[in-house]
C-alpha cells in the first residue's frame, strides 16, 4: 500500500533514530511535567499519514494535553500489534483488517479511533491504460502482501467473476517502477498513496476502480489502538492522545501545506518528495471525515460489515460482536 | 572410529536440538508468551503437518532455487578460483571486484534483479549464487595457492605436464579447502532464495506464507515456516559434508585402499 518498502525501511530505522535522539533532547526541560506515549506507526518508514502526529507534535498540541509523544516504526508492515502487546508501544496506527486478525488471534487490543473514515482502496494502472474489471483476466497485479491487501483482492475476483488462477499476483516491496516497466499491468494500493505516487513518475494521473466499483467492502482503512491493559490503566493518556490528534488534524486539514512542511522538516530523508507529501495529504484529508463531518467515530456497521467481509472471503473464522473490536469512549 | 565417538557423533547433535526445543518450550511456558507473540515448539510443527498439501509445493520451489542457485554460485566460484591462480593478472585485476561485490547489500541488489529478471526463478538463482561463488573462489584459490612448490617442481621435473600437475596435485590440495567453501555457501544458500523471494515474487513463496502469516498473527505458521527454511539449509548442509566424506577419502585413511594402489587384494582362506 506504501511504495518502496526497502528504502523507506533503511530511511524510517535512521529517522526513528534521530527522532527520538532529537526529541529526547528537545524534551529534557518539559519531561517531568509531560506524561511520555510512545505512538508506534503502521510502516517501517515514515509518510504523508503521519501528519497529524507530526503536527501534534512540532505545533504543540501533544504538550498542550500533557503528552510527550515519541514515534516508533516497526521493522514490518505487520508488527504494530504485536510491539503494543509485548509493551514496546502504547498508541498504535494500523488497518482495520489488522484489528481484525488480532481480535482473532486473541491479542487483547481495541480500537479507539478511525483515522480514515471509508475504503479508498483500489486497483490503479498507468495513465492511458484500459482498467476494468472485465481486463482484468490473465493480468499481472501487484500486491503488498500485506494483510489488508490480501483481504481486498478476494472481493475485487468476486465482483470481476474471476477465479484466484485467473490473475497472477506478484508481490514485492515497490510497485512503480514496475508498473512504469511494464513488469505489472496494475498495481493494488488506496488512492492517496497510488495518485501522488504514479502522478509523479508519469506526470499524469493514473486511471484506477476504487472502493465499490472496485467490489471491495465500504470500510475504514486505518485505526488507532491500544492494548485492553493500556486502555484500563492509561484512559486519561489514550483521551489526552485522541484530543490533542483531533486537534492536530483539524489544524494539518486547515493548514496544508505548513502541515506538509512540518512533516518534511521532521523527516527531511523520509524518501518522498514534497509533491508526494503535498498530493497525499490532500487526498488523505477528505477520508479523515464521516458524512457527517465527525472525526473518528466508529460505528458498530463499520466493523460487522468488514469482519462479515472477511469471513466470506476466509480470513475471519467467525463475525464476533462489534464491541471486541472498538470504542468510542476515549473520543473527545 | 571408535563405538563411543560414533556414538557421540550421533547423539551430540540430537542431544543439543533437544536442548534448544527444550529451552524454547521454557521461555514460552514460563514466561507467559502469548500463542501470537511466539509459539510452543509443539504448534509451530503442527502448524507445518496441518498445512502441508499448501507448504509442500512452496517449499520444493524454495529448494529448486537454492540448489539451482548453489549449483551455478559453486561452479562459477570454483571456474573463478582456478582461473585467478592460473592468471596472476587477472587475481590483482579481478580480486578486488570479488571484494566488492559482497559489500553490496544482497537486500539492496534483489530490486533490480527482479526489474530485470523478472519474478520467476532467475532472480533467486542469481543471488543465491551471489552468496555462494565468494567463499568457494576464496577457498579454491587459497587451496591453490598453498601447494607444496617442492612437490610441483619434483613433478615437473618428473616430466609431468601442467594439466597432469593439476589433476595429481593442486586439485587434491584443494579439494578440502574447496569444501570449506561450499559448505559456507550451504548454509546461506536457503537465506539468498528467501531473500529473492521477498523482494518479489509472482504466485507464492515460503517467503510470502511467512510474511502472511506473520500479518495475520499466526505465529506458529511464522515459525513453522521457518522450521521448513531451517531445515533446508541444514539437509543441503549434510548432503555437502557428504559429498566432501565421499570425495576426501585420505582424510579417513592415511593409505589409500588396496584397490586404489593396484595390488591384488589378499586372500585368505579363514
Amino acid at each position: 500500500m506504501k511504495r518502496n518498502f526497502l528504502s523507506i525501511s533503511v530511511a524510517g530505522a535512521v529517522m526513528a533514530l534521530s527522532s527520538l535522539t532529537v526529541l529526547s533532547a528537545g524534551s529534557v526541560a518539559s519531561a517531568s511535567s509531560l506524561t511520555s506515549v510512545k505512538f508506534v506507526y503502521d510502516f517501517p518508514g515514515p509518510d504523508m499519514e503521519i501528519i497529524p502526529v507530526v503536527v501534534a507534535q512540532k505545533e504543540g498540541f501533544f504538550k498542550a494535553n500533557g503528552l510527550n509523544v515519541s514515534v516508533e516504526f516497526p521493522p514490518t508492515t505487520s508488527s504494530t500489534t504485536q510491539l503494543l502487546t509485548t509493551g514496546s508501544g502504547d498508541i498504535g496506527f494500523i488497518t482495520t483488517s489488522d484489528m481484525a486478525v488480532a481480535v482473532q488471534a486473541k491479542a487483547p487490543v481495541i480500537s479507539v479511533a478511525n483515522y480514515s473514515m471509508s475504503n479508498n482502496w483500489g486497483l490503479f494502472a498507468k495513465p492511458g491504460s484500459t482498467l476494468t474489471l472485465a481486463a482484468l483476466k490473465g493480468k499481472k497485479i501487484f500486491s503488498w502482501g500485506d494483510t489488508w491487501t490480501n483481504a481486498m483482492i478476494p472481493f475485487v475476483l468476486k465482483k470481476a467473476h474471476l477465479k484466484a488462477s485467473d490473475i497472477t499476483i506478484v508481490t514485492g516491496s515497490n510497485d512503480t517502477p514496475l508498473l512504469m516497466k511494464g513488469t505489472i499491468d496494475f498495481t493494488t494500493s488506496t488512492t492517496n498513496y497510488a495518485i501522488p505516487g504514479i502522478t509523479e513518475a508519469t506526470k499524469s494521473a493514473p486511471v484506477g476502480i476504487v472502493g465499490a466499483a472496485a467490489g471491495v467492502p465500504n470500510v475504514p482503512v486505518w485505526v488507532y489502538a491500544v492494548t485492553h491493559n493500556y486502555a484500563n490503566q492509561h484512559g486519561k493518556n489514550v483521551r489526552a492522545f485522541l484530543k490533542a490528534i483531533k486537534a492536530a488534524t483539524i489544524w494539518a486539514s486547515n493548514h496544508q501545506t505548513k502541515a506538509v512542511a512540518d512533516f518534511m522538516a521532521a523527516y527531511p530523508k523520509s524518501g518522498y518528495s514534497k509533491f508526494y507529501s503535498t498530493k497525499g495529504w490532500a487526498l488523505t484529508v477528505p477520508l479523515l471525515t464521516n458524512a457527517a463531518g465527525k472525526y473518528f467515530v466508529q460505528t458498530n456497521k463499520q466493523w460487522t460489515t468488514l469482519a462479515t467481509a472477511l469471513k466470506s472471503v476466509k480470513l475471519l473464522k467467525s463475525v464476533p460482536a462489534p464491541s471486541t473490536y472498538y470504542t468510542n469512549k476515549f473520543l473527545p | 572410529m571408535t563405538k563411543k565417538k560414533l556414538l557421540l557423533n550421533i547423539f551430540g547433535p540430537i542431544l543439543s536440538v533437544v536442548v534448544l526445543v527444550g529451552l524454547w518450550q521454557a521461555i514460552v511456558v514460563w514466561g507467559n508468551v502469548a500463542p501470537y507473540i511466539a509459539p510452543k515448539p509443539w504448534d509451530a510443527i503442527k502448524a507445518v503437518t496441518s498445512n502441508w498439501s499448501t507448504l509442500a509445493p512452496l517449499t520444493w520451489w524454495t529448494i529448486k532455487e537454492t540448489v539451482y542457485g548453489y549449483l551455478t554460485g559453486a561452479l562459477l566460484g570454483a571456474f573463478l578460483g582456478v582461473v585467478l591462480n592460473k592468471i596472476p593478472l587477472m587475481q590483482r585485476v579481478l580480486y578486488p571486484l570479488l571484494i566488492l561485490t559482497q559489500a553490496i547489500p544482497i537486500i539492496a541488489l534483489a530490486p533490480p534483479l527482479v526489474m530485470i529478471l523478472g519474478f520467476g526463478v532467475m532472480p533467486k538463482v542469481v543471488i543465491v549464487a551471489w552468496i555462494v561463488f565468494f567463499p568457494v573462489t576464496v577457498s579454491v584459490l587459497d587451496g591453490l595457492n598453498h601447494v607444496d612448490k617442492d612437490l610441483m617442481t619434483l613433478a615437473k621435473v618428473f616430466g609431468a605436464n601442467s594439466l597432469r600437475r593439476f589433476v595429481v596435485l593442486e586439485m587434491p590440495a584443494a579439494i578440502t579447502q574447496l569444501f570449506s567453501g561450499l559448505k559456507i555457501g550451504a548454509t546461506y544458500a536457503v537465506t539468498g532464495a528467501i531473500i529473492g523471494e521477498l523482494a518479489a515474487s509472482s504466485g507464492s513463496s515460503l517467503a510470502l506464507y511467512q510474511r502472511s502469516a506473520s500479518g495475520s498473527l499466526d505465529a506458529a505458521g511464522v515459525y513453522g515456516t521457518t522450521l521448513i527454511m531451517t531445515a533446508i539449509g541444514i539437509i543441503w548442509f549434510l548432503l555437502v559434508v557428504g559429498a566432501e566424506y565421499l570425495a576426501t577419502p585420505w582424510q579417513r585413511r592415511s593409505t589409500a585402499r588396496q584397490w586404489r594402489r593396484g595390488a591384488k587384494p589378499v586372500l585368505t582362506n579363514n
